[in-house]
């Protein structure tokens, strides 16, 4: 017979010292400054361009494409003297594998990441003379993760887990109009830049999501803190062999409820989302940007299937959603598959 | 050249193989699988199982859905078919668990059919 108050299952030892140990590890590194291999001047007679603000911008836009969490969206911005047009893209797959015996479970995942991004930038020379930088960015990488599912009771999961995230980036830059930078400068008054550069993330990730559910209706609210050490490392761009932190945050919430529509016998629900992502160490010249909002709605089929007797895969749908921030409007058009 | 089509030879033979439905002993049996440990069948404790295979018909079971706060006992009563695998796991619905029978769709895939709650999860 049951009784209540005795365990009906002798259960393994939360792993406490270790979660411990991850979060001891977070708050101290959360607290790090950013480490680059050297400040100054990117050119001559242009000290509106540092050399950290360029790397600042490289890393900004590697770690704003492929950390965890983030989704697909399309960007424009158009600030003070800067637009650009940016799209980022993910395609992957997390899974959560259940270690009988224990409370908690694995987790793990996959992702194929990449982004490119046009910025064009007004700057004024130190003579007090207009300058005009035109930059293109390509970012390719691939994330692996893998971490702990810690469920505190029926509503509450906490996720920590690492991720590390092999990246390419290549860049084109042209500045125009640099004979007004000073004798230095190009006498054609044009440069053009090229660089590439290889960057290994490694991203702490402690995530924590709750759900409720109201008759057959559920809201679902998720909070991740991300902490990101990127390493970058470039044969052909001494300035872009650096490492940096980076820190940000992201907050969902979901609302979802029942459809009367049915396709091949499995039921759909509609949904409405809203996302705050805060890249909260990130320069704001980095990208012009480093707070998003996003609002959106989309639909959900339950197909509820298991993939080679695996995984569980309970839905795939779309999603439309408007995105807004400093300077920045944008929308991200996606498939959702959980 | 030869390796890599090898390789894709036995991926594709793994793949292929991944779903299989179970074998019966009999033909009025019935598989019950779980993530989570099954206590109780047809109001009997058991040594805590993952898949268990019981005669057809009305069914109980008690499946225990673990957090650090609490054990959740989540009591099923079904009419289980004979020939049919049931499978128990946590979909984050209303309740922690959820009783699904499975069916092997193809070599790839199988479905989660019929979903059906617990008649009640008493908190341990």
């Amino acid at each position: 017979m049951l009784r209540a108050g005795k365990p009906l299952f002798t259960l393994r030892p939360f792993p406490t010292r270790s979660v411990a140990t991850i979060l001891l590890l977070l708050a101290v590194a959360s607290t790090s400054q950013p480490v680059r291999s050297q400040d100054g001047i990117l050119l001559p007679g242009l000290s509106a361009l540092s050399v950290s603000d360029t790397q600042d911008a490289a890393i900004a836009f590697v770690n704003m494409t492929s950390s965890p969490g983030l989704e697909g969206a399309t960007l424009e911005l158009d600030g003070e003297g800067r637009q650009s047009q940016q799209w980022r893209s993910s395609l992957g797959f997390t899974a959560e594998v259940t270690l009988k015996q224990s409370v908690f479970n694995a987790y793990w995942g996959l992702a194929l990441v990449g982004a490119s991004l046009h910025d064009e930038i007004d700057l004024i020379a130190d003579n007090g003379q207009p300058v005009h930088l035109d930059l293109t960015r390509h970012v390719v990488g691939l994330r692996g993760s893998l971490g702990l599912v810690l469920p505190i009771d029926e509503h509450l999961k906490v996720k920590p887990f690492l991720s590390l995230v092999r990246s390419d980036l290549n860049s084109k830059s042209t500045i125009d109009n640099l004979s007004a930078t000073g004798p230095s400068a190009a006498p054609s008054g044009e440069a053009r830049y090229k660089t590439s550069s290889n960057l290994l993330s490694s991203v702490a990730t402690i995530d924590a999501s709750y759900w409720q559910w109201r008759g057959n209706n559920k809201v679902e609210l998720a909070a991740q803190f991300n902490l990101i050490n990127t390493n970058s490392v470039s044969g052909d761009t001494p300035w872009l062999n650096v490492s940096s932190w980076e820190r940000s945050v992201q907050l969902k919430g979901k609302y979802s409820g029942p459809t009367s529509l049915v396709s091949v016998g499995r039921p759909w629900r509609w949904n409405a989302y809203a996302t705050y992502t805060d890249f909260i160490s990130t320069n704001k010249f980095s990208l012009g940007y480093n707070k998003l909002i996003e609002i959106g709605a989309g639909m959900d089929w339950q197909i509820n299937i298991e993939p080679l007797d695996w995984f569980g895969w309970r839905s795939i749908g779309w999603s439309v959603g408007l995105i807004k921030g400093d300077n920045v409007v944008g929308y991200n058009i996606g498939v959702t598959a959980q | 050249m030869n390796g890599t089509r090898v390789l894709l030879i036995c991926l594709v033979i793994f793949i292929a193989a991944c779903v299989k439905a179970p074998v019966f002993e009999s033909h009025n049996q019935a598989l019950l699988r779980s993530n989570y440990p099954i206590v109780r069948l047809n109001g009997n404790d058991i040594e805590p199982s993952y898949s268990l295979t019981f005669a057809a018909g009305n069914t109980t079971a008690v499946v225990v859905y673990r957090s650090y706060r609490y054990e959740y006992a989540c009591h099923f009563t079904w009419d289980a078919a004979p020939g049919t695998v049931y499978e128990v796991t946590d979909q984050e619905d209303k309740y922690p668990l959820t009783l699904y029978r499975w069916v092997r769709t193809n070599r790839l895939w199988a479905s989660r059919l019929s979903p059906l709650d617990p008649e009640q999860c008493v908190k341990n």
